[in-house]
């Protein structure tokens, strides 16, 4: 179980337990930040599960595909640590993560 | 071999003899749905040769693994159907699913889609206009169709003549996903008009410049396709934006007319639009069944399947199990649909459903700015072998 700590839009921060194999979405909307809206239901293509990852724990993440750079580039907020939670897979490796909800666009 | 040594395998499973594709089903098809979800996760379907997945676990299951479940031999129940679709990026697996669907994933993508939302919003803001002045209307003929048909025909760049038969050849194309019946028989009967329009547009200047179905004609100038390939990857476009999302539309409509305190709900907080959109095709899913084909015999939740035998999965259905949905047949825009697979799963995941959820949203945004009441009169169904949807449907809005 990784332990994954969360900022969310009013920058309050909690923490929650992610289970293997899940997506970061999915632990994230499970643990409440239903600010994640998550339209698509996680298949890239709403960018409403848009995060900022912390810096350290990037390289960790499994490299991003060319839609999800795609679907970042269209948001306003866009950052060098921005990610999509759906397409993050959550192990014990990211045991610790720290992350931040995107504004919404 | 007689056929009868092949009933062992299908008999590790229950049997239903039911046809799916029946008008009383494509009417009601809930209760029959709930008897196949109770009858186990693999239910063989004596008279249409499959093995149907009416549960929501092994159709995500099967989605999500196009290697083991695949596409490429048909995802309806008929030859000439199968035959018709071939190359396109429904009815195909990588790597040439990759290409026809990378194609012009760009026109479909959150971007292009956001460039086009105030167009949307605007044109949704003057049909809702008109059909409040005009008392009662079809919210089908007057309102559904429009919209969908418009988007498409303009976001493809076809020619305005000719437009009028568009909706037919769309609800023919999509009866011949069925198995062999009297729609799919009826369908292949318009199949030569389809072929005459689609080889009118290969002249140069019929399709609008700059438009998706230039760009599908330029790529195959580049050679990243085949010319003969074209109409018929335009035709697939246009096909599965126009009937899905006239249903999803029309579903909207006799849900939230049957639903006022879900209308209040959403007029009081248009931001729950967006979810509850997908709350509504979770319950009236606009695609209900197509095929997936296995490449190789292993077994799904305690049933032996062959190399070769097919599987049917059931987006309608699973989307209402019980087992995956609180109270799953009520209607109630504040549940987290996430997860209904009315838009698919997996790399042939609706390609269209940026634009089809944009379009959707642009007219309940108006509605919700125009409407306290929709009130809706009896439903007619359009009985169509995989769409679900509306043929008439008595609408007034209550200002
Ligand atoms: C509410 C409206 C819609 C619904 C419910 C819907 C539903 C679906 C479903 C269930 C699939 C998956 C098929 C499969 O797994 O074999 C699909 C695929 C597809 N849809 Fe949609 N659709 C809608 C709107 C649209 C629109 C507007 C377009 C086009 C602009 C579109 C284009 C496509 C394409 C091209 C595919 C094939 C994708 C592939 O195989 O990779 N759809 N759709
Ligand atoms: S949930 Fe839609 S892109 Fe992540």
């Amino acid at each position: 179980m990784a332990t994954i700590y969360v900022c969310d839009r009013e920058g309050a921060e909690r923490s929650i337990q992610g289970t293997d194999g899940f997506s970061l979405m999915e632990t994230l909307r499970a643990g409440g930040f239903e600010e994640i809206l998550a339209i698509c239901g996680g298949c890239a293509s709403c960018a409403t599960c848009h995060v900022y990852v912390d810096a350290a724990f990037l390289e960790k993440l499994s490299p991003m595909s060319l839609d999800e750079d795609d679907l970042l580039d269209a948001s306003a907020h866009r950052r060098p640590e921005s990610r999509l939670s759906c397409q993050i897979r959550v192990s014990d490796a990211l045991d610790g993560l720290r992350v931040t909800i995107a504004p919404e666009d | 071999m007689t056929l009868d040594t092949l009933e062992p395998v299908r008999l590790n499973v229950p049997t239903d003899d039911v046809d799916l594709f029946c008008d009383d089903i494509l009417r009601y098809p809930y209760e029959a749905y709930a008897r196949l979800r109770e009858k186990g996760p693999v239910v063989f379907l004596t008279r249409h040769n499959i093995f149907a997945l009416p549960r929501y676990a092994p159709v995500r299951t099967v989605l999500e693994d196009h290697e083991t479940y695949i596409s490429g031999k048909g995802v309806g129940l008929s030859k000439f159907g199968n035959q018709s679709r071939r190359g396109t990026p429904i009815a195909s697996d990588p790597p040439l699913h990759t290409k026809r669907r990378g194609l012009v994933a760009e026109r479909l993508s959150l971007r292009s889609v956001r460039e086009i939302t105030p167009d949307l919003q605007r044109q949704a803001d003057v049909l809702v206009g008109t059909v409040a002045e005009q008392g009662e209307f079809d919210g089908v003929a007057d309102f559904s169709r429009r919209f969908p048909l418009m988007v498409m025909a303009d976001l493809i760049g076809l020619p305005q003549d000719g437009r009028e038969h568009l909706l037919e050849w769309a609800d023919a194309g999509f009866n011949l996903f069925g198995p062999p019946n009297e729609r799919v028989a009826k369908s292949e009967e318009r199949f030569p008009e389809v072929r005459d329009y689609i080889r009118s547009l290969e002249q140069p200047g019929r399709l609008r410049p700059g438009s998706m179905g230039a760009a599908i004609y330029e790529a195959a100038a580049r050679g990243e396709i085949e010319f003969d390939q074209c109409g018929p990857l335009i035709m697939a476009y246009l096909m599965a934006g126009l009937d899905t999302t006239i249903n999803a539309i029309s579903a909207a409509l006799l849900l939230f007319g049957r639903h006022p305190d879900q209308w209040d709900l959403v007029r009081e907080n248009p931001r729950l639009i967006a979810m509850a959109l997908n709350e509504v095709i979770r319950l009236e899913s606009p695609i209900q069944n197509l095929r997936r084909v296995v490449t190789r015999e292993h077994e799904l939740e305690g049933a032996i399947l062959e190399e070769g035998v097919s599987v049917l999965v059931m987006f309608g259905s699973a989307n209402r199990d019980e087992s995956r949905w609180q109270d799953a047949d009520r209607f109630d825009v504040k549940r987290n649909p996430v997860g209904h697979l009315a838009f698919g799963m997996g790399i042939h995941n609706c390609a269209g459903q940026t634009l089809a959820r944009a379009e959707a949203a642009s007219l309940l945004e108006a509605l919700a700015r125009r409407a306290r009441r929709i009130e809706v009169g009896e439903p007619e169904w359009h009985l169509n072998n995989v769409i679900r949807g509306l043929e008439r449907l008595p609408v007034r809005l209550v200002a």
